[in-house]
């Protein structure tokens, strides 16, 4: 079988859209509160730290520290069928205490990453224009 | 100890429990709540509240379930699919029958063996439109089901105290000894060894495939009622000592603040906090093992270890027919069949009200301790029998 299969794509929302939407541009965009500042991600239509609904979104730094990590051997997509085994991941984002992300950690050996790396932003294609942003080990 | 309105659990029951029965939801409902009626000796009649919780994608409705028995009227309904599996349900009923609003409540838990693949179900199921709300921020990363983020808490558990693989393995192979003992509920009836287990394949390394729950097409049911009546009904009565949900500020189970100390720590706190019995008052446990690690979880936030020497407590015995906390003693989900957490109030129940058969433990426990799920939100409770 060489049928393409089809990525599991995002559906933007009025909500969503600007973390897409920086992606495709380059950049790490994660909603931020208009009146205090509070990052959240996932998006949310109230800041749960000061009860806004006033919210927009800010380019953070794109770097982080992997909190934890595992690496799939089964795919549950098909789309996953042939990218096995990969590095799924939980990265915290170094822009505020706790704020994390569910992520890949791509260009290293999947049995080579730690809790504790170092690692920052970049964008791989997903299908339909969409960049996904994942992370990479930070050269030291 | 004494305390107004306790509540007691009188009956328990399951239906039909296979790899794929061939019966719909309802009826697989339908069936485990004869079996624990049958067990308390009431009838329909009887009834005056029914709680269920189901997948989302595969809802029980409590007021169809109530009409598909002949009940002719319910003081108190719920029907969920939020949260902490088969502890909502019950923690439903015990509230109602607390505050006076029900007196005799039916809880159901029924599952398709399909049902917690809901993530990959949904996109199998035509979602080519793109995949909607927060899933988005998972789904494109390859993070589907459970055993996702269940592997990112084993990981993060290994990386802060040094636990191993082979420590999750002890536990599937402590909890398969009891399953062994179990043969009529059972599906496996050999003993693991580690090799069996480090050479079972990895789902999300370090997630093994003998970490993970076994999907069936399963119906638990148990009735609960007030002291008084319980007194009058066939069974030994088993009564709620103290109970507690918890949940953690982040709901997202791959986002909560801290994987090895989430939503069980907040319920056994809550729970420790509402009685005077302790840790180590409690003769057995049925501790949530839709994933190995979840059982051990538990064993930390119950204060039966300390936080990180899960792995140990279990290598020690501790979790075994003889040990001080003979834990999971039906043989877990893992071997019986995924019941999203009633397995354990049911079998904890026939442990202390002494109607576990050949399974009865050696200490004659008159305390146990059941819990449900992990991550965002979990709940526990403390059983007693006189």
């Amino acid at each position: 079988m060489t049928t393409e299969v089809s990525p599991p794509l995002p559906l933007p929302n009025e909500l969503t859209s600007p973390f897409w939407d920086g992606a495709a541009q380059g950049q790490l965009v994660i909603q931020q509160c208009n009146a205090c500042g509070h990052l959240q991600h996932a998006p949310e239509p109230i800041c749960s730290a000061c009860l806004s609904f006033d919210l927009g979104s800010t380019a953070v730094s794109g770097k982080g520290t992997v909190y934890t990590f595992c690496i799939p051997t089964q795919a549950f997509h098909p789309y996953f069928a042939d990218k096995l085994p990969f590095v799924l991941a939980v990265v915290e984002l170094d822009d505020q205490p706790g704020l994390k992300m569910i992520t890949n950690i791509v260009d290293i050996d999947p049995d080579s990453v730690r809790v504790g790396d170092r690692v920052e932003v970049t964008f791989n294609p997903l299908g339909e224009g969409f960049m996904l942003p994942v992370f990479r080990p930070i050269a030291q | 100890m004494s305390k107004k309105n306790r509540v007691a659990i009188v009956g328990v029951g399951y239906s039909d429990v296979s790899r794929g029965t061939g019966y719909t939801l309802d009826k697989l409902t339908a069936q485990a709540s004869v079996a624990a009626m049958d067990d308390a000796g009431i009838k329909p009649v009887d009834i005056d509240g029914v709680v269920v919780h189901s997948f989302p994608h595969q809802f029980v409705s409590s007021t169809h379930t109530a009409a598909m028995l002949g009940i002719p009227d319910l003081a108190f309904y719920s029907g969920n699919v939020d949260g902490a599996a088969y502890s909502v349900a019950a923690m439903h009923a015990i509230a109602a029958i607390e505050s006076g609003s029900a007196e005799t409540v039916l809880t159901l838990r029924t599952v398709h063996k399909d049902g917690a693949a809901g993530g990959a179900a949904m996109l199998a199921g035509g979602a080519r439109a793109g995949i909607p709300g927060n899933m988005q921020f998972s789904m494109p990363y390859g993070s589907f089901t459970g055993s996702h983020w269940a592997g990112m808490y084993m990981t993060r558990h290994m990386a802060k105290y040094g636990s191993t693989e082979e420590d999750f393995g002890s536990f599937a192979i402590a909890q398969r000894k009891f399953a062994v003992a179990n043969p009529t509920e059972s599906f496996f009836h050999e003993e693991l060894t580690m090799e069996d287990y480090l050479n079972s394949r990895y789902i999300a390394k370090p997630l093994h495939l003998l970490d993970c729950d076994y999907p069936v097409d399963s119906s638990s049911a148990l009735i609960f009622t007030t002291e008084e009546r319980a007194r009058d009904m066939k069974q030994k009565p088993v009564f709620f000592d103290s109970w507690a949900n918890g949940t953690t500020k982040e709901a997202d189970f791959s986002l909560v603040e801290e994987m090895t100390h989430s939503s069980p720590f907040m319920a056994a706190d809550r729970m420790w906090s509402r009685t005077d019995l302790k840790p180590k008052d409690v003769h057995t446990a049925g501790l949530y093992d839709g994933f190995s690690f979840i059982a051990m979880q538990w064993l930390e936030a119950l204060g039966f270890c300390e936080e990180g020497g899960s792995g140990a407590f279990v290598r020690s015995g501790a979790t075994s027919a003889t040990g001080s906390l003979p834990t999971n003693t039906d043989g877990g989900a893992c071997n019986v069949g995924r019941r999203h957490g009633a397995n354990f109030f049911i079998e904890v129940t026939r442990q202390l009200r002494g109607t576990a058969g050949d399974r009865a433990l050696p200490n004659e426990p008159k305390v146990g301790v059941v819990s449900n799920a992990v991550g965002g939100f979990a709940a526990c409770a403390l059983l007693t029998a006189d």
